[in-house]
């Protein structure tokens, strides 16, 4: 059964780029949403395995969907796409429950070590 | 005047490089200075050169301003001039970020510094995102504390067709200081700037 998968950046081009870099073949169906507010609607209606959180959004912020994840468990996997990446925000982050961090641009290379670490892949 | 417009997809894919480049610079900058930046999402418009004094007036009405410039150069015709606007009253509070004792060095070496700082990271990220590698003149104060933005610009001896305006706010742990960061780019720069942007676009 394919995996649901959720992209979440208030970009284009950054939801863009991280579709590419899923890797060829993972058996998953993608939606996407374009803030916080979208992601913790879509979250609440939906099962989602993966989710791919940018931090910097208008609405509710990523950390915004972190703290709500935490308090409802929408969602196991959260993998962090930030622009913002201080080491501080980091630690914030993995202290939230994300799974992984990943500094923007994403790529296939940094997306693949990290599905592979976690057997999503 | 040139009339370019970018559409709302080249528009997202500048803001997005921004924000990565942003990121980076508030990352080196949060080392440097051994504290948490806060990063806000920041805003871009570009603006005719003309509108530009109208535009800041409002916002630096009745305020004192430094204004520090530095030039870039770059491969395929991308250039410009990066300008970094503070209020004199955060001049204190930039001295302290950067760990000066009062006096140790004049406002216009702080200011330097930290412009510096400011406009190499944010723009070498950028840079290295559009695969492209930027020169810089040195930075220099082009502003002194009595004068007006609109006289700040006027001083500026070269001839701009738009500005893409970025707002940034950095907010530093223990101490604020906002500065606004303007980069203004000649015509044919904005065209070179616009098929960059298509190349990335064609990419996704």
């Amino acid at each position: 059964m394919s995996i649901p998968v959720l992209i979440c950046d208030d970009s284009a081009l950054a939801r863009k780029q991280v579709k590419k870099s899923l890797p060829q073949g993972w058996d998953i169906d993608v939606g996407m949403v374009t803030n916080g507010k979208e992601a913790l609607d879509y979250l609440r209606q939906n099962q989602v395995g993966v989710l791919f959180l940018d931090l910097t959004m208008p609405e509710i912020d990523g950390i915004g969907v972190l703290e709500a994840n935490k308090a409802e468990k929408l969602v196991d996997f959260v993998v962090v796409i930030s622009a913002d990446i201080q080491p501080e925000m980091k630690s914030k982050v993995e202290g939230l429950g994300a799974l992984a961090f990943i500094n923007k641009p994403v790529n296939t290379e940094k997306l693949s070590v990290i599905l592979k670490e976690y057997g999503l892949l | 005047m040139i009339d370019i417009a970018l559409t709302e997809e080249q528009r997202d894919c500048l803001q997005e490089l921004i924000n990565v480049a942003m990121g980076q610079a508030s990352d080196k900058l949060a080392r440097f200075l051994n504290t948490f930046v806060h990063l806000n999402v920041p805003n871009i418009e570009l603006v005719n050169f003309d509108s530009l004094p109208a535009d800041f007036t409002e916002n630096y009405a009745q305020q004192n301003l430094s204004v520090v410039s530095q030039g870039f150069y770059g491969n395929e015709g991308i250039r410009g001039e990066s300008l970094l606007i503070y209020k004199v009253n955060t001049l204190d509070d930039v001295a302290k970020i950067l760990g000066y004792e009062p006096g140790e060095i004049s406002d216009n070496e702080q200011l330097t510094d930290i412009s510096s700082i400011l406009t190499t990271t944010f723009l070498n990220g950028l840079a290295e995102l559009i695969e492209n590698q930027l020169s810089y003149s040195a930075p220099r104060v082009v502003s002194s504390a009595t004068s007006s933005l609109d006289d700040h610009l006027k001083q500026l001896s070269f001839d701009w067709d738009l500005a893409l305006k970025v707002d940034i706010s950095y907010m530093v742990t223990d101490y604020s200081f906002d500065c606004d960061m303007v980069l203004l780019i000649p015509g044919e720069a904005v065209k070179n700037i616009q098929l960059v942007l298509e190349r990335i676009l064609k990419e996704y």
